[in-house]
């Protein structure tokens, strides 16, 4: 176990280095330059384009531009080319914005999802079954920021109230009861739209493994000792299928940093995706390169958690 | 059951949690209630945050937003586009001019040149009135000693790097000329004294070394700029505002003023700025209230400037800077470089100006409280909250929901907007306008009959009807229609494919079998480009194409990313046309963008227009600091501009900020009126005195 272990973690500082060399070069040879290497700005001069570039070693070669960078990542020092703030602090602090959107998508998503999965795989082939399917199926099709901006058009006209960003702004001096409130009530909409996708998903997965464990011996020999059809199911049936499930949560951690682009981008939301994504436009290099750095090193985390955590839950895992 | 339990009463419990939530959160209707400080707090909306909040380091107009509000300048524009002093009181322009001495040089009766003879010369034909007008304006004459200076500068070297060359300048003996005002003919005057070809025999060679010697050729062309035999020195003396407190309580003083300017011109910084400050000779602190700007060379565009925001020299300067790299545990490698840039100034700015800076919680808001001891007097708004909303369709949601005070309202929405009783709304021409770009150096685009016979063919009149409902202006020319610079009088082009099919027969195109026009054995035909991402540019292209069509003109069209379109065919000039827009700003001089010497790679005048007669013009607007000549030059620019048409000139937008009927614009005594906006249709020139009424007020 513990070999496998070892083993595993330099395998995954391996490929966590090759990933950073590839993402490195892709990043640096897309075309385009920083936004601050602009000469269509009137006021630069080419010396003072020269300048810049230097200042950010854009005149150095590829290999030693990584070793600056990587040096700085490691050093805590990488700046933003668009602020010349420290990167790490910057991405902390839109990674907090981020993790209650991501904390109450998430809780929706797993509240949501095994109710509605474990009653259609219940009543197979009833009318629940049949238009919760054609629901997730309309859900998984119709693109996420369409129906984020019909329900934001909804709730405007319908309701009046203010939906974007993660505050109604002007309310400083209003009871602390409000302001929480209107803050839960901006978390709302953006993490329902984030969970529908996944609702939708999850709650197929859960049907499906429900449909198969019921099907299996076990099941019978339960319900054969004549015990109650709720017991069957929630204690005989759901423990078994939620084997999968934990290796899930091992998943989740890449989810964290690469936030909701999209969703943030339409609800004004200032989190970690939204910093990622004007990153790229600006081509502010320090900042994408070490936000897909951190999201690799979470990818490959939660990818070894969830081996781990199968082997913990599934007695019959072994891993060598 | 349990489990069973759980698993039903968790998603009721969230969904009742979050539902409920919705009843605290405050409507349009209802933003007073239990709130009334409401209506003291402005709330505006960005598509994109702001970058960094030094006025001598930003470049980006979120940062301009709010750094004009923190900060200000020694002047700025009035409602007329005219001058006005702000942190100065008064200003007054006048000249030192200075005329070397070229020893070996004859005058025109052949004596030799020297500098007693010179002067003795000068002071003659000037007090005789010989040079007409001089008279007057010459307050003084003397003699100015030689001088030997050492200069580093900066070549752009081998791959992209920077190489430092040294240069030694023997400046010989001057004669120095005091003017009341700038007068840019003043040495054309002296030519009865001096001679025409006096500054042909100035011996270079002898006034200026270059180490290492063989950049020597590389740098020929700028000994004329180092060692001039006639220089302008234009003067600027500012007397500034007495009493004006930062907003930390320390006095604003001259000493601000010149180190704003050191600041800009300090490299580490690398404020984009420098081009504006570099013909600056000196700064000289007269004292405390008095500062003078003495200038290189004739550049009339240095004095808006000034209207740049003064920096606190008291928190910036070297002491503070590395007080805070101690408190901040900065790495030895790093202070080399740190500078105001890597500043927490810069996320904490501190000015003069109305508000004062509170907090800014990036891609999400900046929040500006009131200055209560602003010298002007405070403004009416109490808080100003900067949110950035990077959706227009989601920042119009927040609007007509009341989370937001200011919508700029897009073509479409405008008509809808302006019938709708809630609000008022503002439409101004801005200072952007659209165009069609030629490639003036192919010799295709090479006849200015060609490029006008394309113009004439497109009906700009359609664009502006179907693309942009009808919410734009046609442009005839290189500046912003609301500015006095264009001139009304030009015509536009008219709409007219007969008579383009005419004009292209001139020229020896022909009709082929296909319908397309041909000389010689080619067709005429080029690629149409543009930036993806700006729609209306798309159907300007899709429009031109088919226009183009009609008469002939076999024309392909493509759409790149900016940066790929910027990289790949704007900097190189690789390109046959394109459409593109212009943003410009008040200023009259259009040197970057149209002089023959910015035509090069990665320069603004890519399509290369080259004309001697338009070359002319720029460098003297930029020479004059008169505006009235400065009109009567910017307005000869733009016929002569208009007449090679190296652009189609298409339309300026018009733009529509709509506002709630309840914000007016208070007065001195108590009462209000509506609000105007200045003559560039900016309604912010009197944000100041902007506050929301409980009411919506009545007006005849």
């Amino acid at each position: 176990m513990w070999s496998y272990i070892l083993r595993n973690l330099l395998q995954r500082l391996v490929l966590l280095f090759i990933v950073s060399v590839i993402a490195h070069g892709v990043v640096h040879l897309a075309p385009g330059e920083p936004t601050q290497v602009d000469p269509s700005n009137p006021r630069m001069k080419p010396e003072d384009i020269v300048k810049i570039r230097k200042a950010f070693h854009l005149d150095e070669p590829l290999h030693l531009q990584y070793a600056y960078w990587m040096r700085d990542l490691l050093s805590g020092e990488l700046k933003s080319f668009k602020d010349s703030q420290p990167v790490l602090p910057k991405i902390w602090d839109r990674f907090l914005n981020s993790l209650p959107l991501f904390i109450l998508a998430t809780i929706i998503v797993w509240t949501l999802s095994f109710p509605t999965g474990i009653k259609a795989a219940i009543r197979r082939g009833s009318i629940y079954d049949r238009s919760t399917a054609f629901i997730a199926y309309t859900l998984i099709s119709v693109p996420g920021f369409f129906l984020s901006y019909l329900a934001i058009l909804w709730v405007v006209a319908v309701l009046g109230v203010p939906v974007i960003g993660m505050r109604t702004f002007g309310m400083e001096d209003a009871m602390p009861w409000f302001q929480g409130m209107d803050r839960i009530w901006h978390l709302v909409i953006p993490s329902l739209m984030s969970a529908l996708g996944g609702i939708a998903v999850l709650s197929r997965y859960v049907r499906s493994q429900m449909l198969e464990v019921i099907g299996q011996d076990y099941v019978r020999t339960a319900r054969a000792k004549g015990l109650p059809e709720d017991q069957v199911i929630y204690h005989h049936a759901l423990r078994n299928a939620l084997l999968p499930f934990v290796t899930m949560f091992g998943f989740l951690l890449p989810g964290l940093i690469g936030g909701s682009v999209i969703f943030e981008q339409i609800f004004a939301w200032p989190g970690l995706g939204r910093l990622g994504y004007d990153a790229i436009l600006s081509r502010d290099f320090p900042v994408i390169l070490t936000i897909n750095f951190i999201a690799a090193a979470l990818t490959l985390a939660g990818t070894f958690v969830s081996d781990l955590l199968y082997a913990v839950a599934d007695p019959r895992i072994r891993l060598h | 059951m349990k489990l069973k339990t759980i698993l039903i009463v968790a998603p009721l419990v969230v969904t009742v949690v979050l539902i409920q939530s919705y009843f605290w959160v405050p409507s349009y209707e209802t933003q007073t209630v239990g709130n009334p400080s409401r209506v003291e707090k402005f709330i505006d909306s960005s598509i994109g945050d702001a970058k960094i909040l030094n006025p001598i380091i930003q470049a980006d107009s979120a940062s301009s937003d709010i750094t004009t509000l923190v900060f200000e300048g020694l002047l700025d524009l009035d409602e007329n586009l005219n001058l006005r002093g702000r942190l100065a009181t008064e200003w007054q322009v006048t000249e030192k001019a200075y005329l070397a001495v070229i020893s070996g040089a004859r005058f025109i009766d052949g004596t030799p040149v020297t500098a007693v003879t010179l002067e003795q010369r000068l002071r003659r034909a000037i007090a005789s009135g010989l040079i007409p007008g001089l008279k007057d304006q010459v307050m003084g004459l003397r003699r100015v000693a030689a001088e030997e200076r050492s200069e580093d500068i900066s070549l752009p070297g081998k791959d992209d790097k920077a190489q430092t060359v040294k240069l030694h300048l023997r400046i010989p003996e001057r004669i120095e000329i005091s003017l009341r005002g700038v007068d840019q003919d003043l040495f054309e005057k002296l030519i009865p004294v001096i001679g025409a070809q006096y500054a042909d025999s100035a011996p270079y060679d002898r006034w200026v070394e270059v180490e290492p010697n063989e950049r020597r050729e590389a740098v020929r062309s700028q000994f004329p700029q180092w060692v001039p035999v006639f220089e302008h020195n234009p003067i600027i003396e500012f007397k500034l505002r007495k009493g004006v407190k930062f907003h930390d309580g320390q006095e604003f003083d001259a000493g601000d003023v010149k180190f704003t300017y050191d600041a800009i011109m300090n490299p580490k910084n690398l404020s984009p700025r420098t081009s504006d400050f570099e013909p600056v000779k000196k700064i000289e602190i007269l004292d405390p209230y008095t500062v003078r700007v003495v200038y290189k060379r004739l550049f009339s565009p240095a004095i808006n400037a000034w209207m740049m925001g003064i920096i606190p020299e008291h928190l910036l300067n070297d002491v503070e800077l590395k007080k805070e790299m101690e408190r901040r545990n900065i790495s030895p490698e790093l202070r080399k470089t740190f500078g105001m840039r890597e500043s927490e100034f810069s996320r904490h700015p501190v000015g003069v100006g109305p508000y004062r800076f509170v907090e800014w919680q990036s891609d999400e808001m900046i929040h500006l409280r009131r200055n209560e001891d602003y010298w002007e007097g405070a403004p009416q708004y109490k808080d100003y909250f900067y949110r950035i909303i990077p959706d227009k369709l989601t920042q119009e949601v927040e609007f007509r929901s009341g989370a937001v005070d200011r919508y700029s309202a897009r073509p479409h929405q405008i008509a809808r907007y302006k019938k709708d009783k809630r609000y008022q709304n503002f439409t101004s021409l801005g200072f952007g306008y659209t165009y069609i770009g030629y490639n003036n150096r192919l010799p295709l685009f090479k006849d200015p009959l060609l490029r006008k016979a394309l113009g004439m063919a497109i009906d700009v009149r359609e664009i502006i009807k179907y693309i942009l409902y009808d919410e734009a202006e046609r442009v005839t020319g290189p500046y912003p229609k609301n500015t006095q610079w264009y001139d009304q009088s030009i015509q536009p082009l008219a709409y007219d494919p007969e008579g383009a099919i005419r004009l292209l027969n001139e020229l020896g195109w022909k009709k082929n079998a296909d319908g397309w026009m041909e000389k010689d054995g080619k067709l005429l035909e080029f690629n149409l480009l543009t930036n993806n991402g700006n729609p209306i540019r798309k159907a300007v292209v899709t429009i031109a194409q088919n226009a183009w069509k009609k008469i002939g003109v076999k024309c392909n069209t493509q759409l790149f990313e900016w940066a790929v379109f910027l990289q790949d065919f704007i900097n190189p000039g690789k390109f046959d046309a394109v459409v593109l827009g212009w943003s410009l700003s008040q200023d009259p001089d259009l040197f970057q963008l149209w002089h023959s010497s910015e035509a090069g790679p990665q320069k603004l005048n890519f399509v290369g227009y080259n004309s001697a007669e338009a070359d002319e013009l720029i460098v003297r607007i930029r020479k004059e600091y008169d505006i009235d000549k400065q009109r009567e030059l910017t307005h000869r620019l733009h016929r002569q501009i208009a007449n090679d048409q190296p652009y189609t000139f298409l339309f300026a937008p018009r733009a529509t900020e709509v506002l709630d009927k309840k914000i007016v614009m208070m007065k001195k005594d108590g009462s209000y009126t509506k609000i105007t906006p200045s003559r560039s249709g900016s309604i912010y020139y009197s944000f100041n005195k902007w506050k929301k009424l409980e009411h919506v007020p009545e007006f005849k």
